[in-house]
């Protein structure tokens, strides 16, 4: 099966030139990936990756990256976090159904992460609901994967927790 | 037409579908072919990082990769804001 996901890293300041990273990068077999470079200090590759997983494109993917330029940090896995607009898109539906959804369902409707001047959600959870609750049928591809990268991006953040801060905390937020 | 073409058929395509939305070209590389420049640059840009992006010359899939180039021209912010006050403009007229 085919994947569609998009990984962004940051470059240290002593990476070599974009050209020479984008050869590193072919040379690894990320030839199935569109190379972004439009922002200095980092790089995008939106994957197309044939794998029998989810799992297996994804992790395969973050090697191969690895393997190209050591010195990449990963800064985010998408599709994770999404606006309701994002989610229209993704779904196929108008931005005005997806908000209409939403809001005559506040009670079932996954909580966002963040509701401010933007409001976020992960995408996971926003999905296997409207599959289940709404009888949307969403591709089998984009559930797993949109599960998965929310598993890299919350496993990346995690490990900036501290120590001290997370034994007293996991007594309060359990 | 000055540059030389891209040996894929689909992706030659899509390069062209890039050109005539404005986006400069360059040739150079070896796994790469070349790169393609979006022609605006502005605050309001939310593409980032595809702003400039690789073509390569042989990627595993011809035919997603023209996919995938194709929808970063079609995503450009500045384009599609454009295209929506475009539509506006002619759904008034009817």
């Amino acid at each position: 099966m085919e994947f569609e996901f998009t990984l962004k890293f940051t470059l240290t300041t002593d990476s070599p030139g974009v050209d020479e990273l984008v050869e590193c990068l072919g040379a690894a077999g990320c030839e199935d990936a569109l190379v972004g470079i439009g922002q200095s200090g980092r790089i995008a590759l939106d994957f197309t990756r044939e794998a029998g997983s989810a799992k297996e494109a994804i992790f395969s993917a973050l090697a191969d990256v690895k393997r190209a330029i050591p010195v990449a940090r990963l800064l985010e896995v998408t599709p994770d976090f999404v606006g309701l607009t994002d989610v229209a898109e993704l779904v196929g539906v108008s931005r005005q159904n997806m908000r209409k959804l939403a809001l005559a369902h506040k009670e079932s409707f996954p909580a966002a992460v963040h509701e401010g001047s933007a409001t976020l959600w992960h995408l996971s959870p926003v999905l296997k609901w409207l599959g289940e609750f709404a009888n949307y049928s969403i591709k089998q591809s984009l559930l797993d994967v949109a599960h998965i990268a929310m598993q890299i991006n919350l496993a990346k953040e995690a490990s900036q927790i501290e120590r001290q801060v997370q034994r007293e905390l996991l007594e309060l937020v359990a | 037409m000055s540059r030389v073409r891209h040996p894929k058929k689909d992706i030659e395509e899509a390069i062209r579908h890039a050109e005539v939305h404005g986006w400069r070209v360059e040739i150079g590389g070896s796994h790469a072919w070349g790169k393609m420049y979006c022609p605006y640059n502005d605050a309001e840009c939310r593409c980032g990082e595809f702003c400039i992006a690789s073509i390569w010359s042989t990627p595993k899939n011809p035919g997603n990769h023209a996919r995938q180039l194709k929808r970063v021209v079609d995503n450009c912010t500045t384009r599609k804001r454009e295209a929506d006050t475009a539509k506006q403009e002619s759904d008034s007229e009817e």
